[in-house]
């Protein structure tokens, strides 16, 4: 599983909102840096990080919540929970195919049809998320998500996203 | 799935450790409310929401690590490792209902039909190997005392 990615600046004796700004931002980074590769999908590993980014970032503003109004903070959290669910029903089918095809190989011939019939289905199926995956992001970009979730960070926490510049581990 | 449980006390002008302390003392009772469910195999919702649960904790400590001098990733590794045998049941959970549905779709008799019913044995099978592993797992970590020692690591009383 991909490693987080460090939080930038984030000190043992953090303010809770500074925190809350930093990781929040941070996680978010994290997450859309793989959406090249999931739309892409020639690599499952890059949808299958970002669906774990997506619940590090879950979990990050479930833990901040409440140094956010609760009531303005929740369209936040719904659209991230929607990234989880759309990228989650993807996976589910390339793990279906990924174990089917390692035992594809050591299974007994008259056996061998029921597997390659499921595999297309399971690929089948995978496919018919892709105009799901495609939309979802067409949909985080035209409602602007990104700069309003930035704005609304900022405003509340003080930490400014210019400043922040998270990178992933190593680089 | 079952939300994550609402914290008390929280206070946002407060620092970073003291919130931290309050939701991972939540967090890691939610993981030990579901021992009792998790008991019976056939309690797949349940199975799922401790995944979740272990998920949430394993996170947040990766998060929180920070504000704590103990150095907790042993703890985070022990949360990971749970996780990842739930993992494996929950992806066993989501197929074999897909098995069981497909095979539905297939004509007696026709060529597919016994491989995927050949499949469907050997995942119950896997299923089965998998949840005796989560048992064994689940109860080292009762019997190494994490939830003891990681509350002391966070300095939370319990």
């Amino acid at each position: 599983m991909a490693k987080a990615w460090d939080v930038p600046g984030l000190t043992p004796d953090a303010a809770f909102r500074d925190a809350a700004g930093r990781t929040i931002l941070t996680r978010w980074t994290e997450m859309m840096s793989y959406r090249d590769g999931t739309l892409a999908g020639e690599d499952i590993e890059q949808l299958h990080a970002m669906r774990v980014a997506s619940r590090r970032l879950r979990a990050a503003m479930d833990a901040f919540e409440s140094a956010f109004p609760a009531k303005s903070f929740r369209p936040y959290l719904r659209r991230v929970k929607k990234v989880t669910g759309v990228l989650g029903n993807a996976r589910d089918h390339d793990v279906a195919v990924r174990r089917l095809l390692k035992l594809l190989p050591a299974v007994a011939p008259d056996e061998r049809p029921g597997l390659e019939g499921l595999i297309a289905k399971y690929r089948h199926g995978r496919a018919a998320e892709v105009p799901r995956i495609a939309a979802l992001f067409a949909a985080i970009d035209d409602e602007g998500f990104e700069r309003r979730l930035f704005s609304y960070v900022m405003k509340h926490t003080g930490v400014k996203p210019s400043t922040l510049k998270p990178s992933p581990p190593g680089s | 799935m079952a939300r994550p449980r609402s914290v008390a006390g929280l206070d946002p002008d407060r620092r970073l450790r003291f919130n931290a302390r309050r939701i991972l003392a939540v967090r890691i009772d939610e993981v030990f409310s579901f021992d009792r469910l998790v008991a019976d195999p056939a309690n797949v919702t349940e199975l799922h929401d401790m995944r979740i649960a272990c998920k949430r904790l394993r996170y947040l400590l990766e998060t929180f690590a920070v504000a704590f001098d103990d150095d907790l990733r042993r703890f985070i590794h022990q949360a990971a490792a749970l996780q990842d045998i739930l993992g494996d049941i929950h992806d066993c959970d989501v197929q074999l209902p897909m098995l069981q549905q497909h095979l539905a779709t297939l004509p007696e008799g026709s060529d597919q039909e016994m491989g995927v019913r050949a499949l469907l044995d050997r995942s119950r099978g896997r299923r089965d190997d998998l949840y005796s592993e989560f048992v064994k797992e689940w109860r080292r970590l009762k019997m190494g005392r994490f939830r003891a020692r990681l509350e002391r690591a966070l300095a939370i009383r319990p």
